[in-house]
């Protein structure tokens, strides 16, 4: 590729490449410059020599994470509860928006779509309280009803084991008017020409959402699996954070990188010792990303994101 | 996936060329601070110039801020030539600016430091201005003619002061409030010792259906359980050196020779005496997950008993006993032990490194630490409307005392503090027991520099929140079997180094 | 040559009722799980502090009580300059980094851009990789962005997640639209303008909603950047009235201070949320048709 090649084509993409200008920019300024702290993960950092000339630290930062003991086990956590959310968050929204798609009444369709949207304005805080409310041992709703019916109470509090479940079912409660909507414009965006076609060659309703209305979400699907999969090792913090709290009864099965690193640092409020965590965290989901990209590109060179 | 190599390796250059912009205006920032700690004499000793000194505080703005500082400002300006322009950093959300301030080497020229606010750490990341002791007895004189040694000891950090910490001997001994109306009602013995005060909470549990006898937040993250301060460490005469960690020393041992708390037969004593407590329902069994505020359930009647330092307990009592739904009353459990004063660090005045006016700032604090005049009006507002003053050394909350309260003007306590009026007889009765049974040790102004064990603090923090908890709480059934466990997590967090460091500072801190 | 169309017809009624019946039950169940904990926050927003801190949240106010709402409205000026501030803030971010987003994606979406995976991978990778906070802070300080309303849009402006969103949106439009615009002699800019921002209408809509959702709910920028009162916007404005409560319950634990202090935390709460999401939910309706109707590309290609 010869020099004149570059700028000839700098020449013939000038208009898109100007269209491209402002995000460019802004990415350069907010996301690039700020990114070159990540030599904090290596540092000694102290306020006078500033993040650049403040000592090399080596590994040492990131030696409170790899020797705990608990790094694998948190590290897994996260994976696993991301890859739980993604299937049964995506799962769910396909579904609810094909079928508030194809549902009759115009008002029905409009009056759920609405309320399916209620879970996202309610801030994890008041998620926690609530939960607290239902699950708690002693007067919580659930255990009165069980109570009530002659059964034995659960000690949900207690009991670890229960905890993926709800942490998935409450995540998927939370996202799913959100990502509907996102499943919901992309089955709008389907001509409706392919509909008509489909109808004059006599397909069922059946046929139909799975010839033409899934395959034209794969792309969405495909696109947000990938999105979701470059943050696989980053947990939720506000979710786990109020869902859980300190309750060290549940961690075993609800640590996850984040909350574990913050209830590290919380007596030695250490910069370094957060940017290191960070650091690993990027680190495995790029690696994790270049190997899903890969492999989406080798089915489908357009679908990657790439 | 070639092309995208390509821009990777072009985005590595661009980053390391933007790296050197940003450290550009990153050094520009350090010579402002260095330029000023070196040549802080701008204005020595005279106050020709009037200056205006920005301050940071702890909480949210209060109401009457113009009002209080109007006057405070006015008094300044006579006093020193000086004003104050404060800056608050909300409760919400200090943890998160305050660091921010350092790092951003803002402009800055008093700041509230306190030990909970990581003041040894940010001192030695270079955020506070070293105070000297010439700086100190020439700018400061008033306040460091009173000020105790022991304090200005407490607050050094590698040798060197770097704050002007609280003067004022308050114990941090934690006394319990209950509801004396029950004590009555079941005919109970006054709440003297632990094992009184097991009594009434078990009654309390058994016969108080939708009462909760005895309300504790662990969940806040605390890693002791809320009675530790009282059975563990007051009852056994301990001193836990660092709360971070769980290494103590005997209060009257002058070797100040550590052991691990957990590993003690007083420990698993102690952990009978709360799995009893916890197996008679004095607690919640989701004890770990409760969220609601123990006081606010203790005056709705939901809670019959909590524990914390008496001055908080007396408020809630006055507050509570007002409300005349029940009567409640403070008590003592540990009444013939040690009394411990506490650490000066726990509020305090810091200049920051910053700072262009260090002399008009220490000024500054000499006059609201020292200057009676002054101290009552950043203490309690305007005398009349905050406050009504009861002599020279008490005060009645005014009627606006709700518009000049909930911010760090602790940093300013001193000797002159007044004590509220309303505080009822018995705390008093209890504090002023306690005057005389004030310990002092060599160890007292023990401070412990975790910077060379930074890891394996964290790694213990988390093993005591993990493992000590549930087991404190009452949670795991095999008392010497979840020790054990504790023990053994604790070991592998690298315990050992941490006392191993802890006691070599506390040698070179006996002169050893 | 009547009767298969008439039975094929019959037929088609009858998979279209099926799945309409299952489409009721499946979204009715989801709409309750979904309403109900709302309605027990609304209840409770109306419910006497004390009573919940007795019984717990109710479905039905047991002892009613509009306390929470005079405790937010104690300073109407201050609550009515948040909603300012959050409107203003959202419409002006919203417009912009919608049309800004729709034209980044625009040119990753043209096939014959030479450079389209590279840029994507440009943007893409800043959501693997972050400086953290400190340095953040530090370019928004250079920037002069305190106390400036600045720094409430530009954060949000541009998020990669939309921009490639936007993008596998805009690879349906068919390549031939663009094509036959371009023999016509329209220029890049003008194909977006006039063909491609009207065929991406529920993309825009959808994204736009992301974006306004995205600045309505934001209170962490606001957080480190406004000081000033009247700048502050509503999350943050809400976040911080809860939040004080218990930062200063840690505060005085740890500092041995004694601070008397009484507010309606519980109810509080809930009174938020419904004051935070009531706007959103009347504007609402008005982005909703967006979603509703299928979309003819033949009717714009023609």
């Amino acid at each position: 590729m010869s020099k004149s090649g570059f700028w000839h084509d700098v020449k013939k993409y000038r208009a898109l490449l100007l269209m491209l200008a402002p995000a460019v920019l802004f990415f350069l300024l907010f996301a690039y410059v700020p990114m070159a702290g990540i030599v904090l993960a290596f540092k000694q950092y102290n306020y006078s020599d500033g993040i650049f000339a403040s000592p090399w630290n080596g590994l040492n930062n990131f030696r409170f994470f790899f020797e705990s003991g608990d790094a694998w086990r948190v590290t897994r956590n996260t994976a696993l509860y991301n890859l739980a959310f993604i299937l049964v968050n995506n799962l769910l929204q396909i579904v609810a928006a094909i079928l508030l798609f194809e549902v009759a009444g115009k008002w029905f369709r409009k009056i759920t779509q609405s309320i399916l949207f209620l879970p996202y304005f309610i801030s994890w805080v008041v998620v926690g309280a609530i939960a607290y409310n239902m699950f708690n041992y002693n007067v919580g709703t659930i255990n009165v009803a069980l109570e009530w019916l002659g059964f034995a109470k659960i000690d949900i509090y207690n009991t670890a084991s229960y905890w993926p479940f709800i942490l998935v079912a409450v995540t998927a409660w939370k996202a799913l008017g959100y990502g509907t909507i996102m499943y919901l414009a992309a089955i709008t965006s389907i001509d409706t020409e392919m509909y008509e076609a489909a109808e004059i060659d006599g397909a069922n309703i059946f046929q139909r959402i799975f010839k033409i209305t899934i395959p034209n979400l794969m792309p969405t699907l495909i696109i947000l699996v990938l999105l979701a999969i470059g943050n696989i090792f980053r947990g939720d913090f506000g979710m786990f954070y109020n869902m859980i709290g300190n309750n060290s009864m549940l961690f075993s099965a609800t640590d996850v990188i984040d909350t574990f690193v913050f209830r590290s640092l919380t007596t030695n409020n250490e910069i370094g010792m957060s940017a290191a965590a960070g650091f690993y965290q990027s680190i495995l989901g790029f690696a994790t990303i270049l190997l899903a990209n890969y492999a989406v590109r080798k089915y489908d060179k357009d679908r990657a994101l790439f | 996936m070639k092309g995208s190599r390509k821009l990777a390796s072009m985005m590595l250059v661009l980053v390391l060329a933007l790296t050197m912009i940003l450290s550009a205006c990153g050094s520009k920032n350090d010579n402002a601070g260095t330029g000023s700690t070196a040549a802080p004499g701008e204005n020595a000793g005279s106050t020709d110039k009037e200056l205006k000194l920005k301050m940071v505080m702890l909480g949210g703005k209060p109401i009457d801020y113009d009002q209080v500082f109007g006057e405070i400002n006015a008094k300044l300006k006579e006093k020193a030539n000086a004003t104050l322009d404060v800056e608050f950093l909300d409760w919400s959300d200090w943890a998160t600016k305050y660091p921010l301030k350092f790092a951003a080497q803002e402009n800055l020229d008093l700041i509230y430091a306190a030990n909970w606010a990581n003041y040894n750490d940010q001192a030695t990341k270079g955020g506070f201005l070293e105070l000297t002791e010439d700086m100190l007895k020439q700018h400061l004189p008033k306040t460091f003619e009173v000020m105790p040694q022991a304090a200005w000891d407490q607050a050094k950090v590698n040798g060197k002061i770097y704050m002007v910490p609280q003067n004022n001997d308050e114990t941090i001994d934690k006394v319990v409030l209950i509801r004396q109306d029950l004590l009555e009602k079941y005919n109970l013995e006054p709440v003297t010792s632990p094992e009184t005060f097991a009594t009434y909470l078990k009654t309390i549990a058994a016969n108080e259906p939708g009462v909760t006898a005895y309300g504790a937040r662990p969940g806040d993250g605390w890693k002791w359980h809320e009675m530790d301060d009282m059975l563990l460490e007051q009852n056994n005469n301990w001193t836990v050196a660092d709360l971070s960690v769980p290494l103590a020393f005997k209060t009257d041992d002058p070797n100040g020779e550590l052991f691990t708390v957990y590993e003690t037969p007083e420990f698993l004593e102690l952990l009978k005496y709360y799995k009893d407590l916890a197996d008679n329902g004095v607690w919640t069994k989701n004890v770990l997950s409760e969220k609601s505020d123990v006081w606010q359930d203790m005056l709705a009647g939901k809670v019959g008993a909590r524990s914390h330092n008496i001055g908080t307990l007396g408020l809630n009592m006055v507050e509570g006993n007002k409300a005349g739904k029940f009567k409640f009353d403070v008590a003592d459990i540990t009444p013939d032990r040690y009394k411990l004063n506490a650490l000066s660090t726990q509020n305090g005045m810091a200049v920051s490194a910053t700072s262009k006016n260090v002399e008009r700032s220490l000024m500054v604090i000499d006059l609201l630490q020292s200057d009676k005049e002054l101290h009552d009006l950043m203490m309690y507002g305007i005398e009349g409307k905050h406050y009504i003053a009861v002599g020279d050394d008490k005060y009645k909350q005014g009627e606006a005392a709700p518009n000049y309260t909930g911010f760090s003007n602790w940093g300013f306590n001193s000797k002159l503090n007044r004590v509220d009026d309303s505080i009822p007889a018995s705390a008093i009765a209890i504090t002023d027991a306690w005057k005389d049974k004030v310990y002092h040790f060599p160890l007292e102004t023990f401070v412990f520099d975790n910077s060379n064990v930074k890891n394996e603090v964290s790694n213990v923090g988390n093993v005591m929140l993990r493992y000590a908890i549930p087991l404190e709480y009452g949670l795991i059934d095999d008392l010497e079997k979840g020790r054990d466990e504790l023990v053994k997590q604790l070991k592998a967090a690298g315990i050992d180094k941490i006392k191993e460091e802890m006691q070599k500072q506390i040698n070179a801190a006996l002169g050893k | 040559m009547a009767s298969p169309t008439a039975t094929k017809g019959k037929f088609k009624f009858s998979d279209k009722t099926l799945l309409s019946i299952i489409g009721y039950i499946i979204m009715t169940l989801l709409a309750i799980v979904c309403i109900v904990p709302f309605i027990l926050i609304i209840s409770s927003s109306f419910t006497d502090e004390m009573a919940i801190t007795l019984n717990g949240y109710q479905i039905i106010p047991t002892v009613f009580s509009t306390e929470a709402y005079s405790v937010l409205f104690k300073y109407p000026k201050d609550m009515i300059a948040a909603y300012g501030v959050t409107i203003g803030v959202t419409a002006i971010g919203t417009v912009l980094g919608l049309f800004l987003t729709a034209m980044t994606a625009y040119v990753l979406s043209r096939r014959d851009f030479k450079w389209r995976n590279q840029f994507s991978f440009f943007f893409f990778f800043t959501t693997l990789f972050n400086g953290g906070l400190v340095p953040w802070y530090l370019m928004m300080n250079a920037l002069e962005m305190k106390d400036n309303y600045l720094a409430l849009v530009l954060p949000l402006l541009l998020n990669v997640f939309y921009i490639i969103v936007m993008k596998s949106f805009m690879s349906s439009i068919p390549d031939a639209i663009t094509e036959s615009a371009k023999i016509d002699g329209a220029t890049d800019f003008g194909i977006f303008i006039k063909l491609i921002l009207p065929l991406s209408k529920p993309a825009l809509a959808t994204i736009g909603l992301f974006l306004a959702l995205g600045y309505w709910n934001d209170w962490y920028n606001a957080l480190l950047f406004i000081g000033k009162s009247e700048m502050m916007p509503l999350q943050y404005y809400l976040y911080r009235m809860l939040a004080n409560m218990d930062g200063l319950r840690k505060a005085m634990m740890a500092s041995g201070m004694a601070v008397n202090f009484a507010m309606p935390t519980e109810s509080l709460k809930m009174a938020m949320t419904i004051v935070a999401t009531g706007p959103i939910f009347l504007v609402y309706p008005f982005i909703q048709r967006y979603f509703v109707k299928g979309l003819t590309i033949g009717a714009v290609k023609g």
